[in-house]
């Protein structure tokens, strides 16, 4: 059964909406946990004000029987808790969806074409503890009710969240919970779908966001420092690792500024270890002195940028493609970097193993482009079967190497030196084939060197002639010309129709939501063929010529005002693609994408236009 | 086979004017790790830009010149990641206590255990003589040619403020001082700073005859665990004081991220999770 043609039996989307501090979240992260117990998958989408208290909050959820590649479009069920959240979110709504309103908070509009259910969250939070706050718990028993979910499991889902703060908080979030489900039955509430049914058959299964998929790739691919600030949003990233990295013998330090915190895994990785640290665009451009030393003396880091929108502080808490010139060509002078876009939560895990597998081949730093929206998401993913996972010999070549995929993940280290090498040891000895250099760390005997951001000669001295400067930029550069030749050879990103006019090429976060819009089309009769690199810097130029052949438009899609993936496919391929773009700080949908290909579908073939 | 001071050398000869007193610190440098007998490759030098940062050319060792002002957090990694090896730190007045001055506080904080040698012209000199955040007030620079108007920055009061645990000065014509308080600093727990007076002869703001005089060492009877006594000798300017004036023991950041293991590691016998553990604790 293939992607396209699967009908779903259960597939629906759930806001939960309301004012920062009111609960929203953990509501909503409750009930995708409880749905994730069953058969289904689940995927969230989480926007949040970046104050702690006050402004519109929101989580919306996506249940589905099947495989879900992005957060869909329009909203099945809206659970709003006060006036904002219903404003905000209404026009979301599907027609004939429901909304569960509190109706001391909201004021509806009567003439929709939609189902109506008061509940009194607030005032029943109020009667049964006194307070306001439990009123998310009493929306989450509601939403138990309308979807028949076991209340057992949900339960045990408040026990733990609640069971540290001692058995009174518990008891009263359970009679929380039951008052929800209580005004659910009277409220008669139409029942669809129902969740009843946990399952163990799902046990290779777990609930995972983005961020925490890259630390755990960072984890797996043995990456045993840290050094980061926060920043919103890719604190989750930097927080998990430093949970992780005492349990497994790594080490995690907070420093004073994102400079610091690069400048520490320059060292670290100077010293002999795989080295990550997270940010978001603020800290990148902090980093860009350092990053370009990185590229000078040819050490391997990773740099994830979990994207937010911009420019200054701009939109902390929301999405945005933006940084991506900054990724590539950001800095002075001329840097070679690789830069890696995961396109899902589950990808966030494998990409992450693959840009350690790059930096240490590659000897230079990676960056990692996610942003908040897969950050903060949650999906079921499978769990990576790390029982098989193998280091690949330093002899292994490069291109040999596979990409990190549930059936194989092969780790890499840097190729230390060997004892031929070491005789007349030059670091920076010019490969003519790869321009890979051997490296040695810190306590080998006779691997002494100078690493010097100054331009420097093949045993590391500082060198400014002109023959020095061209050949080492030659070199440098050579490693980013080696890794595009693998590129060529690591299986294809694209897929789709190979018999159409029509191309589409997205990157990063945005994959599902354009597969989907692709699904869309495809059952309307409209043929496309979608490229995805993981890789954006470099492309396997081959390939992706390979790709856009007999095509007559191509439209790129991508989050931000200024089209900059377009530009570089533009500024690469001379081709003029048509651009979609969003810069609303929220994702785009698959509708929103699927509404530009019919557009494009019309340009493109006259007869689509009299059949749609 | 004993190692002699030709091991700490690099084959690059330093290039400094005739003179400089940035010579007479990295020889005292290399006598100090010559009697501490430290393999080369067991050491790590990081320093900073500007003509005493060039330090890391010089020296036989794993060395790193990076880029202004980032030494320190460069060298914090590097000591993070490898604790076994010593790590040096060598750098300028610009590049210590401007540019990279936010730096030390930190590093002081956690105290981590690598020796900075912090060497004062009291000028920037690579750039070619502008005021750094020592040159006394008056002084005309190219960048002050009217003369400078901020107030001198007190370097060691600041040390002591962010308490680093090994605060001490010299002066780069008394080699035998700078080497012995070089081997202190090296063989001390935690973070060290040696702050050597030297002058440049090309921009003389601070002059070497003058310098010899104004500094005396520190009297024997002199308690260096006492920091309300080193902050009044500190700020002594006539004489002014070389020698060790703080010393102290607390936890490094080595020890502090080794009891972090233990502790998260208790459960599982003092051995490391496997990754197929963390993952499992998250399904
Ligand atoms: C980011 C940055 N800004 C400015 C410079 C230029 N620069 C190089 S060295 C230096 C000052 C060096 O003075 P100091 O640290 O006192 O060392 P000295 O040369 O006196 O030994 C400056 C401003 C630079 N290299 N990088
Ligand atoms: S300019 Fe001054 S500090 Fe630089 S090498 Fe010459 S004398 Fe030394």
């Amino acid at each position: 059964m293939n992607d396209i043609n699967y009908r779903s039996k259960l597939d629906f989307i759930i806001r939960v909406g309301g004012e920062g501090g009111d609960g929203v979240i953990s509501c909503g992260e409750l009930f995708a946990s409880a749905a994730a117990r069953t058969e289904n998958h689940v995927f969230t989408y989480i926007t949040y004000p970046a104050e702690i208290r006050g402004g519109f909050s929101m989580i919306q959820i996506r249940v589905r029987d099947w495989t879900i590649y992005s957060m869909g479009s329009k909203v099945d069920y809206l659970i709003v808790f006060n006036q904002e959240a219903y404003d905000h979110t209404i026009h979301d709504l599907k027609p004939g969806g429901v909304v569960i309103y509190d109706p001391d908070h909201v004021q509806i509009q009567k003439d929709l074409e939609a189902k109506f259910y008061p509940i009194p969250l607030t005032k029943l939070a109020v009667d049964l503890t006194g307070g306001v706050l439990g009123k998310n718990v009493v929306a989450l028993g509601a939403l138990g009710e309308l979807f028949q979910v076991n209340k057992k499991g949900l339960h045990k889902l408040l026990k733990d969240r609640y069971g540290q703060k001692g058995d009174v908080v518990v008891e009263k979030n359970l009679k929380l919970l039951e008052a929800g489900y209580s005004a659910g039955k009277k409220n008669k509430l139409e029942k669809k779908f129902h969740l009843k049914t946990e399952t163990d058959s799902k046990h290779n299964f777990m609930m995972l966001s983005g961020n925490e998929a890259v630390a755990l790739g960072a984890i797996a691919a043995g990456c045993r420092f840290v050094a980061g600030y926060p920043i919103t949003p890719a604190t989750p990233i930097f927080e998990t690792l430093t949970k992780l990295m005492p349990k497994v013998g790594g080490r995690a330090i907070q420093v004073e500024d994102e400079i610091a915190a690069i400048s520490a895994i320059i060292g670290a990785s100077f010293a002999g270890e795989k080295t990550i640290t997270p940010t978001s665009g603020p800290g990148l451009q902090l980093m860009g002195e350092q990053l370009n030393l990185a590229s000078m003396v040819e050490l391997p880091i990773v740099i994830v940028d979990v994207q937010r929108g911009g420019p200054s502080t701009g939109l902390p808490t929301k999405t945005e493609q933006s940084d991506l010139k900054y990724a590539i060509y950001g800095t002075f002078g001329e840097s070679p970097r690789i830069i890696i876009a995961p396109s899902s939560v589950e990808d966030c895990f494998y990409q992450t193993i693959r840009a350690f597998n790059l930096a240490e081949r590659f000897q230079m730093p990676v960056i990692i482009l996610t942003d908040q929206s897969i950050g903060y998401r949650k999906a079921t993913v499978q769990i990576p079967d790390v029982s098989n996972m193998v280091a690949v010999k330093r002899e292994q070549k490069s291109g040999k190497i596979v990409v990190p995929t549930a059936g194989r993940i092969e780790i890499a280290s840097r190729a230390i030196a060997n004892s031929a090498e070491l005789v007349d040891y030059k670091r920076f000895l010019d490969n003519a084939k790869t321009g890979i250099s051997p490296i040695t760390i810190p306590g080998m005997a006779g691997g002494q060197y100078l690493a010097t951001g100054l331009e420097h000669t093949e045993d590391g001295k500082a060198n400014y002639t002109p023959e020095v400067h061209k050949q080492m930029t030659r070199k440098r550069f050579r490693k980013l010309t080696r890794l595009s030749a693998i590129l060529e050879k690591n299986p294809k990103e694209y897929y789709g129709s190979t018999k159409t006019k029509i191309g589409i090429i997205g990157w990063g976060s945005t994959e599902g939501a354009i597969r989907e819009a692709r699904y869309i089309a495809e059952k309307k009769g409209i043929k496309i063929r979608q490229l995805h690199p993981k890789v954006i810097s470099p492309l396997p130029e081959t390939k992706i010529r390979h790709f856009l052949m007999g095509l007559k438009q191509v439209i790129v899609v991508e989050e931000n005002y200024t089209g900059q993936f377009a530009h570089f496919i533009k500024a690469k391929f001379g081709v003029v693609p048509i651009e979609i773009h969003k810069y609303e700080g929220i994702p785009i949908t698959p509708q929103e994408i699927y509404a530009g290909i019919l557009k494009v579908a019309r340009i493109v073939d006259e007869e689509n236009i009299t059949r749609l | 086979m004993k190692r002699t001071l030709q091991d700490y050398k690099s084959d690059i000869k330093p290039v400094w004017c005739p003179g400089c007193g940035d010579y007479g610190v990295l020889a005292a440098l290399q006598k100090a790790l010559l009697a501490l007998e430290i393999p080369p490759e067991d050491i790590i030098t990081v320093s900073g830009i500007g003509c005493s940062g060039r330090f890391s050319h010089f020296l036989n060792s794993y060395s790193f010149h990076g880029t202004h002002g980032r030494a320190l957090p460069t060298a914090v990694g590097a000591k993070t990641a490898k604790p076994d090896c010593t790590v040096l730190v060598a750098g300028g007045d610009g590049d210590g206590l401007g540019i990279g001055g936010g730096h030390i506080s930190p590093v002081a904080r956690k105290n981590v255990d690598l020796t900075y040698i912090l060497i004062d012209n009291r000028v920037y000199g690579l750039t070619k003589g502008q005021a750094s955040p020592t040159t006394p007030i008056g002084t005309k620079t190219k960048t002050s040619p009217l003369g400078v108007y901020e107030s001198t920055l007190d370097v060691l009061p600041v040390f002591l403020a962010y308490d680093v645990s090994f605060i001490a000065r010299s002066i780069s014509t008394n080699m035998k001082q700078m080497t012995e308080i070089m081997q202190a600093a090296i063989t001390h727990k935690g973070m060290s700073i040696v702050y050597i007076m030297s002058p440049c002869v090309t921009f003389p703001v601070l002059k070497s005859k003058e310098m010899k005089e104004m500094y005396q060492p520190l009297p024997d009877s002199y308690d260096p665990t006492n920091k309300m006594m080193a902050f009044e000798m500190a700020y002594k300017s006539g004489p002014m004081y070389s020698g060790i004036f703080y010393q102290i023991s607390k936890p490094t950041l080595d020890e502090q991220l080794d009891s972090d293991f233990e502790k998260a590691t208790r459960n599982n016998k003092s051995k490391p999770y496997s990754v197929e553990e963390v993952l499992n604790g998250f399904a």
